[in-house]
């Protein structure tokens, strides 16, 4: 100021006077007004206070200044008074600074916020004059920001987090003074983030593995009741109504609103696998999720994510079928929750099905779930529906367009019942149908008592799913039960039998085992009697009988007890040899039996070694115990562990591979004829033989077992024989 | 030692008695009861000269085997589905004679009065 005084000198004050008028100039001259307006401007040490001046005096002041256009340099003399001053900030700020460093107290820095904002207001500019206000405001937090260390920000996130769980009233002090210090706006992100961060400590506290309450809601409720009212002290600031306020906030809400979403998908998406083993207890947890995805678009993370869990905890050899197959149920059901028009569920199944198809008991666990041995894959109260594969329907009315993220091959499916989606693993129903069969002759040759009404009720079903055509053959099976019954009932009448035996239509039902097996004695005379009796009722027909199937009830008497048993026809031909004579050899029996093999009739005489009937002398001879002997009952001693499939029916594989055996022939013929061949001519040679529908894989596992055997060799990709 | 049988739970096949194997009241002997074996091992028997399924089959317009789709037996000694010979002597082409031997087709009475 002295330079402009020194240039322009007496001309400018005569001047400036006179442009003034006379009014004013008289109560207040320039240099008094200078000297009024920059000491009640200048920023003190807080215990120092301006000296008391009247308030009017100021501003009338700070207006002359104004009227001779001063002012921009009495702000620049303010400024300059301001810097001076700077370091009593800089020095607190470092001081309690260093003691949060020490501490990490929040308190620190609250107490540090409060001391500002008494600076602050301490050196806010006396006369409220817009523009200086505005400019002290500038330059004051240009200072203060410049002398905040680098760790303030996470001090000041430590605060914030603090006052969270404070009163409204009290935060709204402590917001204000963040806004006076202009705080708020510089750092804004950081308000957010403290508020995700929140978010996200919230999910990990009270979600994770809880599955049986909807956490959505709750986590919404706690938002509304924690998080809500906070945000309003900093971001509802200056509204003057609820509405205005509610206006501010609801769009910032609504940011927070989608992290939860977020975060608690991100959650359950990690936890899918869990949740859908836990199905239905899970159900609450799926509802969230849905409502989260709706909110936030995770789903290609989701199927990411139960692809590879599956992958990791499913789909490999050591589980077991049955649980792949209710875990891929329970996907269903969940997923058809999650997503009904089952586009995720496409996704996602596509690697449980190929992997199931290549397992060779699925077809088998299907179906033993279908006819309700154990497993509940079928929901009782699920409508059988048939199954069938739906051509879309031009016509719908109801049509919706398919999903946006479904894949070219997905297909919208209408909500097909559960067995539908598992039969369609395969291509075709027939291999389900042959499985089917195979079980149903299982069942109905272990019925006893005729009762076969909860078979009857299966086929029933059954039939509603894969057709009357396809089961006709389960329907003639039934039909033999019920003849059988009939046919029995009548020749019961004709003369007693003990005899009750299930007759089949043998070109109807698998494969059964065959036996050589030939009943002696009174057996003998029991089957043919009602051979006779079967032939005088169906004049044109005989019975063949398959004596090693069925089960014979028999009561062994001997000298000091009676043994009464059920066992199996050669268990009990075996025992009526021993009543024509006490001791017999293996040999002996096996010839009179038919030419069994050893093995078989080993297992036979086990039985009653263990029944306690009949004793193992020793190089292979039987004796009778007439007489129970407690001396000589060793631990029944199993020579050998015979572990053999008892079910008299043939299964699916076997069949197949006996079948394979005939074009063994044809292998072995053409390998003869035309030499060393790749496994594609084979193949192709094959495929004239009448019947051959094998897979190039299915012949491959076939000439593998035939080299395994030595039969042929495989060299340079070619088959040849192994001569 | 004695063994009394309670209840014996039998499972049987039954089978057309086409008179081209030995008749059932000679199967005691033990020779007689062997080579019925081994006609039973050879698998599937004896299919109908016309549709050319077994006889323990049924033919090809009827769904259940056995008393609803009988056979007939002709006095030239040739067993068909019923079915299928009555279709078969239906037509024109047939002139009433057996398919296999062209001889004019005579039921044989014995078997067709005992079903």
């Amino acid at each position: 100021m002295a330079n402009f005084d020194e240039i322009f000198g007496e001309q400018w004050k005569r001047s400036v006077e006179k442009i003034c008028g006379a009014s004013e100039s008289s109560s207040l001259g320039f240099s008094q007004a200078w000297e009024i307006a920059t000491s009640a401007l200048k920023p003190r040490p807080l215990n120092e206070h301006p000296p008391p001046r009247d308030q009017a005096l100021v501003l009338a002041a700070v207006q002359r200044i104004h009227k001779a256009k001063m002012t921009p340099f009495l702000i620049d003399s303010f400024l300059g008074d301001l810097r001076k001053c700077e370091h009593f900030i800089e020095s607190e700020i470092n001081e309690s600074m260093g003691r949060y460093d020490a501490s990490q107290d929040p308190n620190e820095v609250a107490q540090l916020i409060d001391r500002l904002a008494q600076w602050y207001k301490h050196w806010v500019p006396n006369p409220n004059s817009q523009s200086l206000y505005k400019t002290f405001q500038l330059a004051f937090q240009t200072h203060l920001f410049s002398f905040l260390p680098l760790s303030f920000p996470d001090a000041f996130k430590a605060l914030l987090v603090e006052t969270i769980g404070q009163p409204v009233e009290s935060n709204v002090i402590v917001f204000q003074r963040f806004e006076v210090l202009g705080f708020l706006d510089r750092y804004e992100s950081l308000l957010a983030s403290v508020v995700y961060q929140q978010i996200e400590l919230r999910v990990a506290e009270t979600c994770p593995k809880e599955w049986t309450s909807r956490k959505l809601a709750d986590l919404r409720t706690w938002l509304k009741e924690k998080i809500v009212p906070w945000l309003a002290a900093p971001y509802a600031r200056g509204a003057r109504t609820v509405e205005d306020a509610r206006a501010m906030v609801s769009g910032i809400i609504s940011r927070f609103d989608f992290h939860v979403c977020r975060t608690l998908c991100d959650l359950r998406i990690k936890e899918i696998f869990d949740i859908i083993v836990d199905y239905p207890d899970s159900m609450d947890a799926l509802i969230d999720l849905k409502e989260c995805l709706t909110r936030v678009d995770q789903r290609p993370q989701l199927v990411t994510a139960l692809r590879k869990a599956n992958h990791k905890r499913l789909l490999h050899p050591g589980a077991d079928t049955k649980d792949i197959l209710s875990q891929y149920v329970s996907t269903i059901k969940c997923l058809r929750i999650v997503d009904p028009p089952g586009v995720l569920l496409y996704k996602v199944a596509d690697p449980i099905r190929r992997y199931l198809r290549e397992r060779p008991d699925t077809i088998r666990s299907i179906v033993s779930s279908l006819v309700g041995e154990g497993g509940d894959l079928i929901d009782e109260s699920e409508q059988p529906g048939p199954v069938q594969t739906v051509a879309e329907d031009f016509s719908d009315p109801n049509w919706e367009p398919e999903p946006i993220d479904a894949g070219p091959e997905f297909r919208t499916s209408r909500p097909s019942d559960v067995i539908t989606t598992l039969v369609s693993i395969y291509d075709s129903k027939d291999l389900f149908v042959k499985e089917l069969q195979v079980l149903l002759a299982q069942r109905l040759l272990a019925i006893t008592d005729g009762n076969f009404e909860k078979e009857r009720r299966n086929i029933e079903i059954l039939k509603l799913r894969f057709g009357e055509a396809a089961l006709q053959v389960c329907e003639v099976m039934l039909k033999d039960m019920t003849d059988s019954k009939r046919i029995d009932h009548h020749i019961q009448a004709q003369g007693q039998s003990i005899m009750h035996p299930t007759v089949i239509s043998r070109h109807f039902w698998p494969p059964l085992q065959g036996s050589r097996l030939r009943m002696p004695g009174q057996f003998r005379e029991i089957q043919e009697n009602y051979g006779r009796g079967f032939s005088a009722f169906k004049p044109d027909k005989r019975l063949r009988w398959l004596p090693h199937l069925g089960e014979v009830h028999l009561d062994v008497e001997l000298s000091d007890r009676t043994v009464s048993v059920e066992v199996s026809p050669l268990e009990a031909a075996i025992i009526e040899l021993f009543s024509s004579k006490p001791v017999w050899s293996m040999d002996e029996i096996s010839v009179k039996l038919g030419q069994l093999d050893h093995v078989t009739v080993q297992k036979g005489l086990l039985t009653w070694i263990e029944h306690g009937v009949v004793s193992d002398q020793g190089d292979n001879t039987f004796r009778l115990l007439e007489q129970a002997s407690t001396s000589d009952v060793r631990p029944a001693a199993r020579p050998m562990d015979i572990i053999e499939d008892t079910s008299p029916v043939v299964t699916t594989e076997q069949q197949q591979a006996d079948q394979m055996r005939i074009y063994w022939q044809f292998i072995q013929g053409m390998l003869t004829n035309i030499g060393p061949m790749p496994i594609e001519r084979i193949q192709g040679m094959l495929r004239l033989a009448p019947g051959y529908d094998r897979t190039v894989e299915q012949l491959g596992g076939f000439l593998e077992a035939a080299r395994r055997e030595g039969l042929v060799l495989f060299m340079g990709g070619m088959w040849q024989l192994n001569r | 030692m004695k063994v009394t049988v309670k209840r014996w739970h039998a499972i049987a096949q039954w089978q057309w008695d086409t008179g081209t194997r030995s008749d059932p009241n000679t199967e005691q002997e033990g020779a007689g009861n062997q080579t019925q074996n081994d006609d039973d091992e050879d698998g599937d028997g004896d299919v109908c000269g016309i549709c050319r399924v077994a006889y323990e089959g049924c033919c090809p317009t009827c769904k259940v085997p056995g008393d609803d789709c009988p056979l007939i037996w002709g006095e030239c000694s040739h067993v068909f589905h019923m079915h299928c010979l009555l279709k078969w002597i239906g037509t024109a082409a047939s002139k009433q004679q057996c398919p296999m031997d062209r001889r004019t087709w005579v039921t044989a009475e014995r078997k067709v009065a005992a079903s």
